[in-house]
């Protein structure tokens, strides 16, 4: 199964259990957790099923292509379900049978992992799914996001894509990752982690990315002031991402990190609580008719 | 007599929260039962990640009749001229009872009527349906969660309940928002060997039945299961090293374990030995595997919860996975070889250490600068001085190589094989190795690790950050520990003075963090060194009086003095433990612990250990003041030369002597009044006695001595 069909093929799982199949979020971000799709959906008491591709960039995992499992740059696959239906866990296996890896001829676990997001004022409890050893997916209920507790609590299912692509076509690089049959992953990003990497952790102006942190938080308090929730939450990503530049480049005193993470969270929280207001204005427009959720196996 | 069953079934536990919750119930669940009435003849616990279960044999049909008390109206309320009133009657009508029945009795609010009355007992299933509840809501765990859209709180989703009386089903229903769980006969197996249901039949068949549906639920079956199957994959004489930990972590992992036993390239094992087990253990939950000299293997062993038929395909995924991870590690490895540790530690400046504090490497020049100065005045030959320093000022720099970035836990043993690799000195690497332990082997270990935990002590304790109860983030009490043992580890080669060292401390971190309160520093340091030290005596075994009269009570000056010379505080702790084993504190501690507690009314400091200031002959006026003064004398010459030389032995001697004078001074026929109506004779008095202390107090301060 290559690159593509493997997430076709989750698309399709998904969708025929009900999620709606959305795109990626067009802003920088460091996990699928951070698209509106699941930062801001999570929220609030309407029920909602999504599931999507998410590009995701962490800076400093950079490692100039050089080590075969880690990319600064990679792809998550990414399911929210609210409120979590019984047998999340069962489906989730389907889903697994449905690439190819029937679960009872493998050893499958669910062991403890849990999660937290300083920045985005989130934390969830969960597990890591290991295939015959292999990490290949994180399970996590939503307990908190943006410092609201989560009610009704959303499960999030986040497969990591190059793991499991390398598993099902038994390659050892994440650059032979077969895309589609006739182009590898390497071919078309190897150059971009390069170079990508040698802006992380040299090319990039220090000076700039403070004076962009700076914009960005002015720009995210000043659009917050006018109650625009996504808009809000771009600049609030974008200083999340800045945030995780600098700290690639080395150049944020210790000292000064907490702070820069506190003030990344406190505008999360701001845009969160602003987000659960304006749906509240709106009705709770999902709340109406009950977006399918899946039946247990 | 029936038996019982049941079962909570969950989505995956944590491994820990199974282990707690199984010993949580063995200690309420026996209680909980008794209060009730309800003794069954046996129970037993069962645990696997997706279940708790509680089995009862032999348990009566129904509790026995049971008595109740119930609390009517006030005497004066429930009766007029000693007629019962409506208000009584009433009561009487509700409980269904007659005038007779009725007791009085006191309460703090007044004299009240009470009925005792027998009830027959209700069906032990009734009851047990009423336990339930209170059974899994009384456990107690680390980041309990709540899922879909309910209230109810657990370690993971609550999904089935099983519970049986007998062949019955006991009715319990569990509501959490819209979901709604009604006990039932049904288990569920195993994941992959049994996904469908299990239906029990009764609850004596529920281990049966579980078993053939691949599930072991006996947590000490599991664990010799996956014990056995360690030797059974490992051929001899090479065997699986089975740390304790990982072995009651991998038992709650699986339900029915088979081990596989893995291979990986040879070549790997020119990493360092402590990198392989760190990925095998602690990330992929492996076992490793010895040969006979104990030194690795290139296998593993995993406890799979898998089919034993598909175990190839098992194998190979594992295999893949630890090849992949050793590659990491061999990559990281050769990259942080590729330039010496020492080039690593300006890169610690962005390592935060505390955030007021600031980073690692101020940490690291905080300890170089103290072990500077304190080593200057010892006689080390310089070499070894240097060495110590050097150790120093390497030992964190591993902390931002990529391997320790990656497993944590290497820390120390990095450091010290990255130095060893890159030109430092075999006593070096050791140092920079082993300065994370309690109580390191070497010099050079040892010193770093004083100073090490010394920064973060005095550090942490000035920002504030004071240990409470289970809250230590920064492992105070332990680092504390560390501190006196190791304190008393150097002192053979140098005489460590601990206070002294503490103020040098003190000193240097203000010059970069000023903004903190001396004399709350002070306390909360001595504070913590009286707590550990408790423990440490009382680990030597003293008793607790010995140990409140070594340690004092919330007394800074003896902490000081404490401070200033640990291993005196050792020796004289010993020293104690003899005296009280041989009979001989028997003999003395009664009247020198009534001469101290007796000074204590007079002003005479307790410092004080020469007569001539404080006693005045021409008022010694009985024979035996006379007598008691001479041997004062050369009590206190004793106890100067004690307090120089720590002959401890000399001051008992001494001891001994005056302890029969001092009994006639007492008590008997040439006693004297202490408290005489005389000032300047009863202040004469109460300075000897007080001399007398002082000088015990060189030992211990005997009015804490309370029986042998």
């Amino acid at each position: 199964m290559n690159f593509q069909e493997l997430q076709a093929t989750l698309h399709e799982f998904w969708a025929a259990q009900g999620c709606l199949i959305l795109q990626p979020y067009d802003v920088e971000k460091g996990a699928g957790t951070m698209s509106p799709h699941t930062f801001l959906r999570a929220l609030g008491s309407e029920p909602w099923a999504v599931a999507y591709v998410e590009p995701c960039r962490r800076p400093g995992d950079g490692r100039y292509g050089e080590n075969p499992n880690r990319f600064q740059h990679y792809f998550q696959y990414q399911v929210l379900i609210k409120p979590s239906p019984p047998g999340i866990q069962e489906t989730y296996l389907e889903s697994l049978r449905c690439l190819g890896i029937a679960p009872e001829e493998h050893d499958i676990r669910f062991v403890e992992d849990n999660w937290e997001s300083p920045t985005l004022g989130a934390w969830g409890v969960g597990w890591e799914v290991w295939l015959d050893g292999m990490e290949i997916t994180q399970f996590t209920y939503f307990q908190q996001c943006g410092s609201l507790d989560c009610h009704p609590v959303a499960i999030e299912i986040t497969y990591g894509l190059e793991r499991l692509a390398m598993y099902l076509q038994n390659v050892d690089k994440i650059t032979d990752i077969r895309w589609n049959d006739q182009v590898t992953y390497g071919e078309i990003y190897l150059q971009n982690e390069i170079e990508q990497c040698t802006y992380n952790f040299q090319a990039a102006d220090p000076h700039i990315l403070f004076q962009l942190f700076t914009l960005y938080e002015k720009e995210a308090q000043q659009l917050l002031s006018q109650k625009l929730v996504t808009p809000t939450l771009d600049y609030v990503l974008k200083c999340s991402h800045t945030f995780n530049l600098l700290e690639a480049r080395g150049v944020i005193a210790v000292t000064e990190r907490t702070r820069y993470i506190g003030r990344i969270r406190q505008l999360a929280r701001q845009v969160a609580q602003l987000y659960v207001q304006q749906r509240e204005a709106l009705g709770f427009p999902l709340q109406r008719s009950s977006v399918p959720s899946p039946e247990p196996a | 007599m029936t038996d019982f069953i049941w079962e909570l079934g969950t989505e995956e536990l944590p491994a820990d929260f199974i282990t707690s919750a199984l010993a949580q119930w063995q200690e309420t669940i026996p209680s909980s039962l008794a209060a009730v009435d309800l003794v069954p003849q046996g129970m037993a616990y069962y645990g696997t990640p997706r279940r708790l279960a509680v089995q009862l044999t032999g348990v009566p049909a129904q509790q026995p009749e049971q008595r109740v008390e119930v609390k009517g109206p006030a005497v004066q309320a429930a009766y007029r001229n000693g007629e019962p009133t409506p208000a009584l009657l009433g009561f009487l009508r509700s409980r269904q009872a007659e005038l007779s029945q009725v007791e009085r009795r006191e309460t703090p609010k007044g004299e009240f009527v009470y009925l005792v009355q027998t009830m027959p007992g209700r069906p032990a299933p009734q009851v047990l349906a009423e336990l339930m509840p209170q059974w899994w809501q009384g456990l107690t765990g680390r980041r309990f969660m709540r899922w879909g859209d309910g209230p109810v709180k657990f370690s993971r989703p609550i999904r089935w309940l099983l519970a049986l009386w007998g062949e019955e089903v006991v009715s319990v229903t569990l509501e959490n928002g819209s979901e709604r769980l009604h006990s039932d006969r049904i288990s569920y197996g195993h994941r992959v060997l049994h996904p469908e249901p299990v239906s029990i039949p009764r609850a004596e068949a529920y281990l049966d039945c579980l078993r053939q549906a691949g599930v072991e639920p006996d947590v000490a079956t599991r664990q010799a299961k996956i014990q056995q199957e360690l030797q059974r994959v490992v051929p001899s004489p090479s065997q699986a090293a089975i740390p304790a930990d990982l072995l009651t972590e991998v038992t709650q992992l699986v339900e029915w374990p088979s081990g596989i036993l893995g291979t990986f390239d040879p070549a790997y094992l020119h990493l360092p030995a402590p990198v392989i087990t760190t990925v095998m253990t602690q990330h992929q939950r492996y076992f490793p595997v010895l040969d006979e000299q104990g030194k690795l293997l290139p296998n593993f062993v995993t406890i799979s919860n898998g089919h034993a038929q598909y175990e190839a395909t098992i194998r190979r995924g594992n295999e893949r996975v630890l090849k992949a991870r050793l590659a990491d590690a061999q990559f990281f490895y050769e990259t942080d070889l590729r330039q010496p540790l020492a080039a690593y530690v300006p890169q610690l400046a962005n390592v935060t250490f505390q955030e007021q504090l600031g980073s690692v490497l101020a940490k690291v020049q905080r300890i170089e600068k103290l072990l500077t100065k304190i080593l200057a005045v010892t006689d080390y030959p310089n070499e070894e001085i240097q060495q110590i320093l050097r150790t120093a000022h390497l030992c964190k720099a591993d902390l931002v190589t990529q391997m320790v970035g990656e497993f944590s836990e290497l820390q120390g043993i990095m450091g010290g094989d990255y130095a060893l690799k890159t030109g430092e000195s075999a006593v070096v690497a050791q140092g920079i190795h082993e300065h994370y332990q309690d109580v390191p082997t070497t010099l050079n270990g040892q010193w770093v690790a004083l100073v090490d935990r010394l920064d973060t002590v005095v550090g942490i304790l000035a920002v504030g950050l004071i240990p409470t109860g289970s809250s230590d983030p920064f492992a105070l009490r332990r680092a504390v520990r560390n501190i006196l043992m190791i304190t008393a580890a150097i002192y053979p080669t140098y005489p460590l003075n601990l206070q002294k060292l503490f103020q040098e401390m003190v000193a240097i971190l203000r010059e970069d963090f000023p903004q903190f309160n001396d004399i709350e520093l002070q306390h909360h340091w001595y504070s913590l060194v009286t707590q550990r030290l408790h423990t440490i005596l009382q680990e030597k075994g003293l008793d607790y009086d010995l140990i409140n009269a070594l340690l004092g009570i919330e007394n800074p000056e003896v902490t000081e003095r404490i401070l200033t010379n640990i291993q005196d505080l050792f020796d004289r702790a010993e020293k104690l433990m003899n005296l009280r084993a041989n009979g001989i504190l028997q003999t003395i501690y009664a009247t020198v612990n009534r001469a101290t507690r007796l000074a204590y009314q007079g002003t005479l400091s307790t410092s004080e250990l020469s007569a001539e200031q404080v006693i005045e002959p021409q008022w010694l006026q009985a024979p035996i003041e006379r007598e008691l003064y001479q041997a004062v004398h050369q009590l206190l010459t004793q106890a100067q030369a004690t307090q120089r030389t720590g002959d401890y032995d000399g001051l008992i001697q001494k001891l001994q002597e005056i302890a029969p004078i001092l009994e006639r001074f007492f008590d008997g026929s040439e006693s004297v009044l202490v408290m005489d109506e005389n000032p300047a004779i009863r202040q004469n008095r109460l300075n000897l006695l007080g001399l007398i202390r002082n000088s015990a107090l060189v030992l211990a301060d005997f009015s804490q001595i309370v029986k042998s």
